[in-house]
């Protein structure tokens, strides 16, 4: 890893917390990036995409730099819409822009992609995000050209074909995809691309690991590269695993932080847990104490929200110095488990913006793994989110959540984890590392603990 | 009765969670403090007092008044039950681990004072479905101002349970007195009745504590004090009006 790239994830740790902080690196925290470059319709694209269906996993991801091109000015375009203006061109690439997206996610935050229209020769309002990979794959004829990029590539390939298999193929596609006339296209082939690949493409492979004739077909080359690529994700996952333990350790023998706070255990509650816990307890019985149970978590849960004084004034029209939540609340669900908290949440905030992620325990490895992310646009601005998750054993997948928040802008401090019962152990973990954090617990039970909440719940 | 006397006004101070410091935490008036040991107020939590300003502040709507006032109750019959009996119990937990748990003793049923009380019903049945819910109905008699019994209807074998007594604003107590003589007449021990009530006067709580001294009260506030209407102040307005018809 180089400097460049340990300043980047220094930067990403908000508010100087980082002194008293102890340091989880995610597994997406230092993505893995092959750089693909090779000249136009000489199967760069078609490579990624074989990739990545052979690997078929969630985390690995194309990035092309297509999604590059600098918008065009008025007479820029006109140009352009007369196949005059030259794309293949390392300049109209916007590599600034790029470099930082690349570091961005290097650094393991969430990188914002522009979209290019190649219809209106523009760069479009929306863009498409990109978070959490820990293998992306960089595509484009210009992959190998900028050396900042360069610094950041930890694979790079060079894809070769004939000049006549290219043209063909880039005939074929733009007709189809891009909206442009055989006519223009082959203009555009001898006035830019072809001077071009001698001039700025063909020199990349002078910087290639790997030079990779006939693509797809080569299957020597295919396997190759989904060694390494396979390697890089075994890597990161022992990696990642070993700094769970790591932080393990260091969590043991010291007292746990005065932002935890578990229930009050009155009669009820543990009258409540009796009829949760009891395996023998009917489905109906379950559900309904437990969604019991979750309001009352819930309700304590939003005693660590902000508020702030206001007066109000009765029907009789006394004052009286009350309070109000200081803005909005929003909850993230880690799913499964956490879903069973959710009509218990509905029954205090019925309207609550909701946002979910799924993180799952790989069976063989135990290793917790992101796959799934949808939260509120406008998360980073909630005056408090509450993260929900029906149980908490290790504090894995509580960490990897609380990470995930933490990426999209919300301040660790606004963040109260509910949960229904925790360990000792997964508590120490989660705010030895995010210790702004405030955690509310139903019942403490035993380090590890298998999930049987949600089984109960969901009756499956 | 020295010890009532000594209820002070409900005081403001700053309100919130312990790690955060007092400047941190926002000022809001708390409930006053009674020192009777039958009297249970809630904890005088940031989210209740934020639940108890949208519900004393004129300006809610019915719909909202209606949702946070059953969050409330639903507090009040949460805190309300740990006062029942329980006994040991040990459970066998789904990972094959022992729970040492407790399991409820005994029977309970819901009194509710009509027509406000009756609004607290909701809330009692989120916590205790199918439970038992008999209706009292006193009102104030037009020739000596006093409150008299109009109607009852009440499980029948009331008095072998445990009951909770529904009515929100505990002004003067004067109807909840009444009640309570009711329930006595039927056989129902004083010192197995919970009188749940959301917003209590200090007067109220002395005049009960006075009469029925092993009777349990759980509120979620006990306000100032009472105007020369009878109405708690701040109070809420008229509970009934607010709930089911304004």
């Amino acid at each position: 890893m180089s400097d460049s790239i340990d300043a980047g994830l220094t930067d990403g740790v908000p508010n100087g917390t980082i002194a008293k902080r102890t340091h989880y690196a995610p597994p997406w925290a230092d993505v893995s990036i092959i750089g693909i470059a090779g000249s136009s319709g000489s199967g760069k694209s078609t490579l990624s995409q074989a990739i990545v269906n052979k690997l078929n996993l969630p985390w690995v991801v194309i990035l092309s730099i297509d999604s590059f091109y600098k918008s065009l000015d008025k007479e820029a375009s006109k140009r352009a819409f007369r196949n005059e203006y030259d794309f293949d061109s390392p300049y109209a690439i916007d590599f600034d822009v790029l470099v930082e997206r690349l570091r961005d996610l290097k650094a393991g935050k969430r990188a914002e992609i522009p979209v290019y229209s190649f219809e209106k020769h523009a760069r479009l309002e929306k863009t498409t995000a990109i978070y959490s990979p820990h293998v992306l794959i960089l595509e484009g004829i210009f992959a190998l050209y900028d050396p900042r990029v360069l610094d950041l590539l930890d694979m790079k390939i060079f894809c070769e074909a004939d000049a006549d298999t290219c043209l063909s193929r880039r005939l074929l596609r733009d007709v189809r995809d891009r909206g442009r006339d055989i006519e223009g296209i082959i203009k555009q082939w001898f006035a830019f691309v072809k001077p071009n690949f001698e001039k700025y493409v063909d020199p990349q492979r002078k910087v290639a690991d790997i030079i990779v004739p006939r693509g797809v077909e080569n299957h020597v080359a295919m396997s190759m590269v989904g060694q390494f690529i396979e390697q890089k994700l075994l890597e990161k996952s022992i990696h990642h695993r070993t700094e769970l333990t790591r932080l393990e350790l260091e969590a043991k023998s010291e007292p746990l932080s005065d932002k935890v706070f578990v229930l009050e255990q009155t009669s009820q509650l543990r009258g409540m847990n009796t009829i949760i816990r009891d395996i023998d307890t009917s489905s109906e019985d379950f559900i309904f104490y437990f969604d019991r149970f979750t309001v009352k978590l819930i309700e304590q849960a939003l005693n660590n929200i902000p508020f702030t004084p206001t007066t109000i004034i009765t029907p009789q029209g006394y004052s009286y110095a009350g309070l109000r939540p200081q803005g909005d609340v929003s909850a993230v669900i880690v799913l499964r488990g956490g879903a069973a908290l959710e009509t218990g949440l509905k029954r205090v905030i019925p309207d609550c913006k909701t946002g979910r992620v799924l993180i799952q325990s790989n069976i063989r490895t135990g290793e917790p793994e992101l796959h799934f992310l949808v939260l509120p646009k406008d998360i980073g601005k909630h005056e408090a989110v509450l993260l929900l998750d029906a149980q908490m054993s290790s504090g894995g997948s509580a960490l990897m959540a609380v990470q995930v928040l933490v990426d999209h802008g919300v301040k660790p401090e606004r963040i109260v984890l509910a949960t229904y019962s925790a360990g000792q152990l997964g508590l120490h973990r989660l705010t030895k590392v995010f210790p702004d954090i405030t955690v509310v617990v139903g019942n403490m039970v035993a380090d590890v603990e298998e999930r049987w909440v949600e089984t109960r719940y969901f009756r499956c | 009765m020295s010890q009532i006397d000594k209820i002070k006004a409900a005081p403001t101070r700053p309100v919130g969670p312990d790690y955060r410091s007092e400047s941190q935490k926002p000022a809001a008036t708390v409930s006053a403090d009674v020192g009777i040991e039958t009297v249970t107020v809630l904890p005088q939590t940031p989210q209740l007092i934020a639940l108890l300003s949208i519900i004393r502040d004129k300006a809610t709507d019915r719909g909202d008044f209606i949702f946070y006032s059953n969050r409330i109750i639903r507090l009040l019959v949460e805190e309300g039950l740990n006062h029942l009996p329980t006994t040991e119990h040990t459970v066998t937990t789904p990972v094959g681990r022992p729970y040492d748990g407790l399991s409820f003793q005994g029977k309970i049923c819901g009194v509710s004072i009509m027509r406000a009380g009756e609004a607290m019903e909701q809330g009692l049945r989120d916590c205790c479905r199918s439970v038992r819910i008999g209706k009292i109905l006193i009102q104030r008699d037009e020739e000596t101002a006093q409150p008299k019994l109009f109607y009852d209807k009440l499980p029948e074998d009331i008095a072998d349970r445990w009951v909770l007594l529904l009515d929100p604003m505990f002004a003067t107590g004067g109807s909840a007195i009444m009640a309570v003589e009711v329930l006595i007449s039927r056989g129902v021990p004083e010192e197995r009745i919970l009188f749940l009530n959301l917003i209590a006067s200090p007067e109220g709580i002395k005049n009960f504590a006075a009469k029925f001294p092993k009777l349990r009260v759980v509120t979620a506030f006990v306000d100032q004090g009472l105007d020369e209407k009878n109405y708690i102040i701040p109070g809420l307005g008229d509970f009934g009006d607010r709930y089911y018809t304004r």
